[in-house]
Parts: C-alpha cells; sequence; structure tokens
C-alpha cells in the first residue's frame, strides 16, 4: 500500500506542472503579411496610396478592403510598394526585411485588361530583379485587373524568373482602373 | 492440395463478391495474380520430392520446479537452423524432418538453456524439463515477459525479421507486418496505419508506457528508435483494453528485450549504412549485471543517425536530410517476488521537408502538379537542413514495479512522465521562429491487479492520466489544453479444454478543458466524455493444426483537440483546417476472425478478416470556398461526422518447399466506406500482395546465411470518392523488387552479422497514393542498406 501511495504521490508531483496552459498566447497576434500599401508618385510628387488589408491573417474573414488602383492614361509613375503586418492592432512594417532578403524574393506585376508596362527598378545583392520600386507607364483608358505576387525562392533565384517558380508569399488580384 | 483448394476459394469468393474488382486489374496486376497463385500450385507439386524426410519431433516444455507447462519456450533444431516458439500449453512442433541425429536447445526467458540430443528415425516425442537459473530455492518467480496477447488478432516482428529491419524507421519496420502500411509525407515521414486507421486512432506502446506526442498530425511521425527494440507487435482492432480504449484502429507495441539474467557485461554495437541518402548510422547498447548483486542490472543504449538528400530515379529531392539522437537507460532490480525497472528515454529528431513541395496557395499547387518535375528544387545531393523542418525532442521516464503475493496474486504498478516539444518550421517568411511549437506533458499511472488459477484468470486495473499542452510559435493551430483521464477495467479470462474465452469491459472518463487567447480575451471550455468499452475473445484450437481467434469489441475515441477546435493553415499542406466544436465521441463497432493453420507438409497459414463498423467517424473533408487570403487562395478542409464500414482481409501464407527454400506470399485488402454518403473514403490504403522466395545456404562456411528475393505489387486505389475531386487522380499500380542478405562472419571468434538490403531494386519510377507528397515528386530510387551488428 505504501508503494501506491507513493506512486500516486510522484504521480501528482509530474500532473502538477509549471506550463502556462491557462495563460494562452493571443491567437491573433501573429507574423503575416496582412497589409500592403502602394504609393504612387508622380514627378516626383505623391500622387495616391492604395491600401490591401487583411486584419485577421490568413483563414478567419476574407481581406476587408481591397483598393482599386487607379490611374491617369498615357502618364507616368514611380511606385513604392510597403509590406506590413497588422496583426493584433499594431503595425510593423516589413518592408526592408524583405529588402534585405532579397536573393530569396522577387515581386511581379502581372496586368490583364488593361494596357499598362511596369518595370522593375531595384535588384537584390545578386543583381537580380527585387521589384519594390517600379515604374509604370499607362496606355489608353480603360479597366481590368493587376495580379501582384510575391514569389519566394530561396536557393533558386534567378535573373529571368517566371511568375510561377517558388511559392507565393503573397498572391492577390487587385481591380485596376486607367482613366 | 487441400490448402491450394483454400486458397483459390478465397480468390473465387473475392471475384464473387467483388466482380469488378479483378476485371478491372490492369495486365501488370493480372500477371502478379498469376504469380501469387502460380507460387501455389508449384509448391504444390514439389511436394511430392520432399517425400523421404517426413518425420515429426515434437513434445512439451515444463517447469522443474512448479511442474506447469511452459510458454513462450524458444526450442532450436540447432542442425536445421529451425526455431518454434511453445504454445500455450508448452507445447512444440517440428515437421518434415529426414532421419537423422539432432541438437534440440530450449531456452527460457526465466531458466538455465538445455540441450539435448535426438537420434530420429521414426516421428518422436521428446518433453524437457527446464530447471530455474537463480531461483532454485524459492517455489514460485516473477514471469518473464509473456505473451499477454495471445488470443488477440496480432501479428508480431521479431528475431531475424528483426535484424533485417535495422536502419528504417519505425513506421518503415511495421510495414513488414501485413495490413500495416504506412501514410508518408516526403521521404522522411512515416506513420503507421493499421487496416486504414492511423494517428489518434491507434496507440503506441514504447516498453509499457502509451507514447503521448502530437499523434494527431499526419506528418507527425511516432517518436520511438526502433533500435530500442527487440519485437514488434500489432494488435489488429481493438483488444488491448488494459492500455485504452481510445485505440480503435490497433495498437503498437514496441518492447526492448528483458535483460539477461546471467551476471557479467554484454556489449553490442550495429552500424548501418543506406546509400540512397548517404545516411550514416551507429547504434551502440550496453548491459552489465552485477555478479555481486545479481538483483541488479543496467542498460545503456544509444543511436546516431546523420542522412542527406534522397534521391528519387531521376532527381535528388532538396532539403531532405535528417539527424536523429537517440538515447535511453534501463536499471532492473530483479528478486523472485519483486522486480522494479526504471527505464530513461529520449528521442531527438530534426528532419527536413522537400522544398518544392512547401508551396504557398492553391495556384503554386497547381504548378506544381503540372510540372512533371518539381519545379522548385536543388538538383544536387546535400547534408544540410534548412527550411521547412521539424524539429521533435521527445522524453520519457518509467518507473514499473510488479510484485508476486502469491504464486496466484500479482500486482504491478506503472508510473509515467513524457516530454515532447515540436516545432515546425515553415519555408522561411518572416522572421527564424518556428510556425508551430507546441509542448504537450503527459503523466501516466497504472496500477493492476492480476489473479491466476491455472483455468482462470481475471485482472482489474485503473488508469490516471494528466496532459497539458501549450502552443507557441508564430501562428495558431491547436489551443492550449488539460486533459484528465480515469479508466477503470477488468478482464476476465477462462481455458476450457480446446477453447480460450476472455471478456473485458472498461469505463473512462475524460475531461477536456481548452484554452483560447482572441485578441486578449482569454476563453474556457469545458467538454466531458464519459464512455464504456467491452471486448470479448474466444480462441479455439480445432485441432492440431487449426487455431482460431474470434473477436468482438466495442470501442471509443473522444475527438481530439485539434479535431475540435482546429483552425489554420496546415504546415506544408497548403491546406486550411477547420474543426467543429460540437463533435462527439467515435463508437468502433469491430469484429475480427483470424485463422492459422500449420501442417505437417509445413504449411503456414495466417488468414485475418475484419469489419469494422464506425459511428461518429470523423473525417477531414474539403468544403467549399476556398480561403481567401493575401497570400491568394487555400483549399479549405472541415472535420465532419459520418458512419464508416471498413472491411479486409490480411493473407499469410509460407511454405517450406525443401530444407533451404522457403516461399512465402502475402495479401492486404482493404475497402473503406463513407455509409451516410454511400462513396468511399478518402487516402485509403489500396490493396497490395507481395511474394517471397529465400534460399538458405547449407555450406559450413556460410554460417545462418540467407538470401530472399521479394517483390510488391500495390494497386492503384479505386475506391476513392466521387463527391470530392483530388488535385491528382491516384497514382498508378507498381511492382518493387527487393532483395534481402545476411550473413553470419566469425572474426575474432566472434559471430558478426552482416546485411546487405537493396529497396527497388530495379530503380523503378513511381508514386504512392498514401504519400501526401505526391502531387510533387517519385518516390525513393535503389537504396542499399548495409548492416553489421558486431557483439564485443
Amino acid at each position: 500500500m505504501r508503494g501506491v501511495t507513493l506512486y500516486f504521490l510522484l504521480f501528482l508531483f509530474f500532473a502538477v506542472s509549471c506550463k502556462k496552459t491557462s495563460r494562452p498566447n493571443n491567437e491573433n497576434e501573429h507574423e503575416a503579411i496582412n497589409k500592403v500599401e502602394f504609393v504612387f508618385y508622380q514627378n516626383g510628387n505623391l500622387y495616391r496610396k492604395f491600401i490591401l488589408e487583411d486584419p485577421d491573417g490568413d483563414g478567419g474573414a476574407p481581406p476587408t478592403r481591397i483598393d482599386s488602383i487607379i490611374l491617369q492614361r498615357a502618364s507616368n509613375y514611380t511606385a513604392e510598394l510597403f509590406i506590413k503586418n497588422i496583426s493584433g492592432g499594431v503595425e510593423k512594417d516589413i518592408t526592408a526585411l524583405i529588402r534585405q532578403q532579397g536573393t530569396s524574393h522577387e515581386f511581379f506585376y502581372i496586368p490583364s485588361g488593361v494596357n499598362v508596362t511596369i518595370t522593375k527598378n531595384d535588384k537584390d545583392a545578386n543583381n537580380f530583379p527585387l521589384g519594390l520600386n517600379t515604374t509604370w507607364t499607362t496606355g489608353p483608358a480603360g479597366q481590368g485587373s493587376l495580379l501582384l505576387k510575391l514569389m519566394h525562392k530561396t536557393g533558386i533565384k534567378g535573373p529571368n524568373d517566371s511568375p510561377d517558380k517558388g511559392h507565393a508569399d503573397i498572391q492577390i488580384n487587385i481591380p485596376l482602373k486607367i482613366l | 492440395m487441400n490448402l491450394c483448394c483454400i486458397f483459390y476459394k478465397f480468390v473465387y469468393l473475392g471475384l464473387l463478391v467483388r466482380p469488378m474488382f479483378l476485371i478491372k486489374i490492369k495486365r501488370s496486376g493480372l500477371m502478379v495474380w498469376i504469380i501469387f497463385v502460380s507460387v501455389f500450385t508449384l509448391s504444390g507439386t514439389i511436394t511430392a520430392f520432399a517425400q523421404t524426410c517426413r518425420l515429426t519431433l515434437s513434445g512439451s516444455v515444463s517447469d522443474a520446479d512448479t511442474k506447469s507447462p511452459l510458454a513462450d519456450a524458444y526450442v532450436e533444431l540447432i542442425e536445421l537452423k529451425k526455431t518454434t516458439v511453445t504454445d500455450e500449453e508448452g507445447h512444440y512442433h517440428f515437421y518434415n524432418l529426414c532421419p537423422g541425429n539432432y541438437t534440440l536447445k530450449i531456452t527460457h526467458v526465466d531458466c538455465e538453456p538445455v540441450e539435448i540430443k535426438v537420434r530420429l528415425v521414426n516421428d518422436a516425442v521428446r518433453n524437457v524439463v527446464l530447471p530455474h537459473r537463480y531461483y532454485e530455492m524459492e517455489k514460485v518467480i516473477i514471469s518473464g515477459k509473456k505473451d499477454e496477447f495471445r488470443n488477440l488478432l496480432k501479428e508480431q516482428l521479431e528475431n531475424k525479421s528483426v535484424e533485417q529491419t535495422r536502419g528504417l524507421s519505425l513506421g518503415e519496420v511495421l510495414k513488414k507486418i501485413n495490413g500495416v502500411t504506412v501514410l508518408q509525407t516526403g521521404s522522411t515521414i512515416f506513420k503507421p496505419v493499421i487496416h486504414g486507421l492511423h494517428g489518434q486512432r491507434l496507440i503506441l506502446l514504447n516498453n509499457g508506457v502509451r507514447v503521448e506526442g502530437q499523434q494527431w498530425g499526419q506528418e507527425h511521425a511516432p517518436e520511438i528508435d526502433p533500435y530500442l527494440a527487440e519485437k514488434f507487435t500489432v494488435i489488429k482492432g481493438a483488444g488491448a483494453l488494459k492500455y485504452g480504449s481510445d485505440a480503435i484502429g490497433g495498437a503498437i507495441f514496441v518492447d526492448s528485450r528483458t535483460l539477461s539474467p546471467a551476471p557479467g557485461w554484454k556489449h553490442e554495437v550495429n552500424i548501418g549504412y543506406l546509400h540512397n541518402n548517404r545516411q550514416y548510422i551507429l547504434s551502440a547498447l550496453t548491459e552489465h549485471r552485477s555478479a555481486h548483486v545479481p538483483a541488479l542490472g543496467f542498460r545503456l543504449q544509444g543511436t546516431l543517425k546523420y542522412g542527406g538528400n534522397t534521391r528519387t530515379p531521376d532527381y535528388w529531392l532538396y532539403n531532405t536530410g535528417l539527424r536523429e539522437l537517440n538515447y535511453s537507460a534501463t536499471l532492473e532490480y530483479r528478486k523472485p517476488r519483486f522486480r522494479s525497472e526504471f527505464f530513461l528515454s529520449a528521442f531527438n529528431t530534426q528532419l527536413g521537408l522537400f522544398t518544392g513541395a512547401h508551396i504557398g496557395n492553391l495556384t503554386d499547387l497547381e504548378n506544381a502538379i503540372r510540372s512533371p518535375k518539381p519545379i522548385q528544387n536543388i538538383d544536387r545531393f546535400d547534408y544540410s537542413i534548412g527550411r521547412p523542418k521539424q524539429k521533435v525532442n521527445h522524453y520519457l521516464f518509467k518507473s514499473y514495479s510488479e510484485i508476486l503475493f502469491s504464486t496466484r496474486k500479482k500486482m504491478s504498478l506503472l508510473l509515467s512522465h513524457q516530454e515532447n516539444f515540436r516545432k515546425e518550421f515553415d519555408r522561411a517568411l518572416i522572421t527564424d521562429r518556428p510556425e508551430l511549437d507546441l509542448n504537450i506533458g503527459t503523466s501516466q499511472l497504472h496500477i493492476s491487479y492480476e489473479y491466476n488459477r491455472p483455468n482462470l484468470q481475471w485482472m482489474t486495473g485503473l488508469n490516471i492520466s494528466h496532459q497539458q499542452n501549450v502552443w507557441d510559435g508564430s501562428r495558431f493551430f491547436i489551443p492550449n489544453f488539460i486533459t484528465w483521464n480515469l479508466g477503470a477495467y477488468g478482464i476476465l479470462k477462462k481455458q476450457l479444454k480446446n477453447l480460450t474465452l476472455e471478456s473485458g469491459i472498461r469505463y473512462d472518463f475524460r475531461d477536456l478543458k481548452t484554452f483560447r487567447n482572441q485578441n486578449n480575451v482569454i476563453t474556457e471550455t469545458y467538454r466531458k466524455f464519459h464512455n464504456l468499452s467491452t471486448s470479448a475473445v474466444a480462441a479455439l484450437r480445432i485441432s492440431q493444426c487449426w487455431k482460431s481467434v474470434f473477436n468482438f469489441s466495442l470501442a471509443w475515441r473522444p475527438p481530439h483537440v485539434n479535431e475540435l477546435y482546429v483552425n489554420g493553415l496546415h504546415h506544408g499542406t497548403a491546406s486550411f483546417e477547420i474543426g467543429d466544436p460540437g463533435l462527439r465521441s467515435e463508437r468502433a463497432y469491430k469484429t475480427g476472425l483470424q485463422l492459422k493453420y500449420e501442417t505437417d507438409s509445413n504449411w503456414n497459414v495466417d488468414v485475418t478478416l475484419y469489419h469494422d463498423y464506425i459511428v461518429n467517424f470523423i473525417n477531414l473533408v474539403p468544403s467549399t470556398p476556398p480561403t481567401l487570403t493575401l497570400r491568394g487562395a487555400y483549399p479549405t478542409f472541415r472535420y465532419i461526422q459520418t458512419r464508416a464500414g471498413l472491411s479486409g482481409a490480411d493473407l499469410r501464407f509460407s511454405y517450406w518447399l525443401h530444407q533451404q527454400i522457403t516461399v512465402a506470399a502475402k495479401g492486404a485488402f482493404l475497402f473503406a466506406r463513407d455509409l451516410n454518403a454511400k462513396d468511399w473514403l478518402m487516402q485509403m490504403p489500396p490493396h497490395r500482395v507481395e511474394g517471397e522466395i529465400s534460399y538458405l545456404f547449407k555450406e559450413k562456411k556460410l554460417k545462418n546465411t540467407t538470401i530472399s528475393l521479394l517483390t510488391q505489387y500495390v494497386f492503384r486505389q479505386r475506391y476513392i470518392p466521387r463527391r470530392y475531386d483530388d488535385y491528382l487522380p491516384p497514382p498508378a499500380d507498381y511492382i518493387l523488387l527487393s532483395l534481402e542478405f545476411a550473413t553470419e562472419l566469425q572474426i575474432f571468434k566472434k559471430n558478426f552479422n552482416f546485411g546487405l538490403s537493396m529497396y527497388n531494386l530495379l530503380n523503378r519510377r513511381y508514386r504512392d497514393y498514401m504519400n501526401r507528397f505526391r502531387y510533387f515528386h517519385d518516390e525513393t530510387g535503389r537504396n542499399a542498406v548495409l548492416r553489421l551488428k558486431i557483439p564485443l
């Protein structure tokens, strides 16, 4: 009987641990890309900002805000892209981090239904295209969409990759209007 | 000859039951059936050649002190290298012997080995009495590891078969057992599947302790070092009531060798090399029993594995290396009436996951599937492991004591604690933190009391377990939880003349408390489950050759936390999983029949037929619409409940064709239905058949040398749900050839065991339906495994 008591006491000793089970982490505070900001400049002056947001991150509710990109016909723009994490109500800019990991990343801008030419101005450490800074040249007025992709491709990035190579960290269709 | 008829009857029965089944088989499939069937026809005709050697040697083994029959004694016919194990009544048989002089060696865990000379002219009976080793003074002993599963539907892997699997992971080892398949994730993760059921529906026992990790995950392999084990037992179907009722799919027992009762040191070193991924394995153990204090013995054991990328026939798979470091310590104190054992083990692994299978979203998946060769691959060999990867550490402590009050009454106490740490790293996204970081701690206490009379045994016991899970990491997947489980059982066993009856009942209570934090609002949820399980077994020895076991059981399994509350993106599968907090316990009605036949023509037949009817079967099914995110669209899966019907058969035949040649064939068939939807269930193992021919060398120089050629044919899975579209239809059927060679070398007067296995001998390109990475890459190409066992 003494043995049984001893085992039982040892069991309780094991079972009562110091794990913080009753104080869980915040499920909504996760590392993710859930805000994308386009800042367009025309002749060095700020033109407009366009924002895409999914505050609760992957899953749950679908993205809450997808602005249409509206540009003027036959114009030239420079666009700067900002990538952010707004989980848990705090905004964290992770653009610099992506630039730092440039050899693993590449942005792709694939317009459809409208006439616009987008060229990437920036390069990564290996001198391969990155795509955080772009030049946009619009054609005649029209309405279509833009597929924005951030492809992640550690170790396999080349100078002329197809937009399908790697796996997508961002993939979203944005309405695009040329007035 | 009769047996051939029985076999053909099975084939015809199969034809009647499922006419579509054979007709649909492609030509290659038909070929295998022809081979399968012709092996038996052939073996029937060859019987005629062995007519002169048809003598039988049989007898019984009993205990010198108690005069009771000794079950599980090893009986070896040294000259022929034939071994057998005594049955419950202590009987042994050797058939088809030629006249001559033989040496019989009988060993039993608690007794001194005995060798006797036998001159065989006619059929002979030799009864052997074994004296006790250390306990001559005592009238009673603590029995060794007796086979408590004798009356269950089971299959075991031991001795030579275990040696042949050294170097493989636990899942791959268990695949050798008929009816067991694996759910694979790439080339590194193997999860055992018994009769189509896996994960939370199976229990795995490491030296008597239920292994508790994060076994719910499809890509979570069991945390056990196979080098630790001497014997693997698979209980097909429920019945291991003592260990828990939630094992509705079955139970797997991994047992290490009992410490040698002889005083002195014993060392063993195992070296292995897998050529495909250039993997090195070193495993060593040392054992000691003091001459001064013979009651005390210990064992230390450790295994190290270091492997790189796997190669398919055409390309390397980048980031598929692995590292493993496992160690264990056993301390035993053994007295005639008391035995106590402490066991400590650690399992540490780091596994790379194929980079090309780690996709972002649905579009990436479609692109990956369209490409005949993985697009995101770096086609070269490398030992390095980067993201995506898994890092798992599992620590287990056990204290087990048993005490014999009298010859008939025994009590045992088992206390254990386990800590499991699992970190899963997705492809690099933002920081270096693991996406999933889970820590689960489990404490278990098991008290049991046994009463034995010659023809009647009963056992009763109490289980208490406590489990605590905490999540960390950069992504939520399953919540924190605490479970208490209380179980009480009683098992009664009665032996009649040729019939053994066993029945058991078990009550379980589970209390589940979950904790969630959504934007700093903490919510607690409680769920309580009460359940009653029963099992009944009848084992009948029909005749000298026929033995049958019939098993019926009612088992239940409460839904696991992941099925209830999961909500998130699943690592590496590019899918969203959504749980249902309203799920109820699964309830399984399981029926099984095992028939064993051993005849004087050296036939060995084992047929297992089973049917499981599962109410509230929890099933993960695709649901629309896909989940939309800034990272693209993801397919979504939800847990639903349905009624499932799983029926199938495991068949095994072997025939001692000639003194040196054995032929064997196996087949495992499963039909898994979703009865509510009147459709098939997803991700169930397709039918498979296997054939084997082994040759035992007789030359004196080639001691214990065998060479075997094995062929395995896996059917294309045709029984897939019509309701859901898979991204890719099930892959084609395939045939694999493999070769096993084993020999014993005498170096410095020591017996070195050398083995060579060649898997996928023809370097065949194929994909398997049960591999979750079948969308991305081919299976492993040719793989030669070298192994050397050095006793020191």
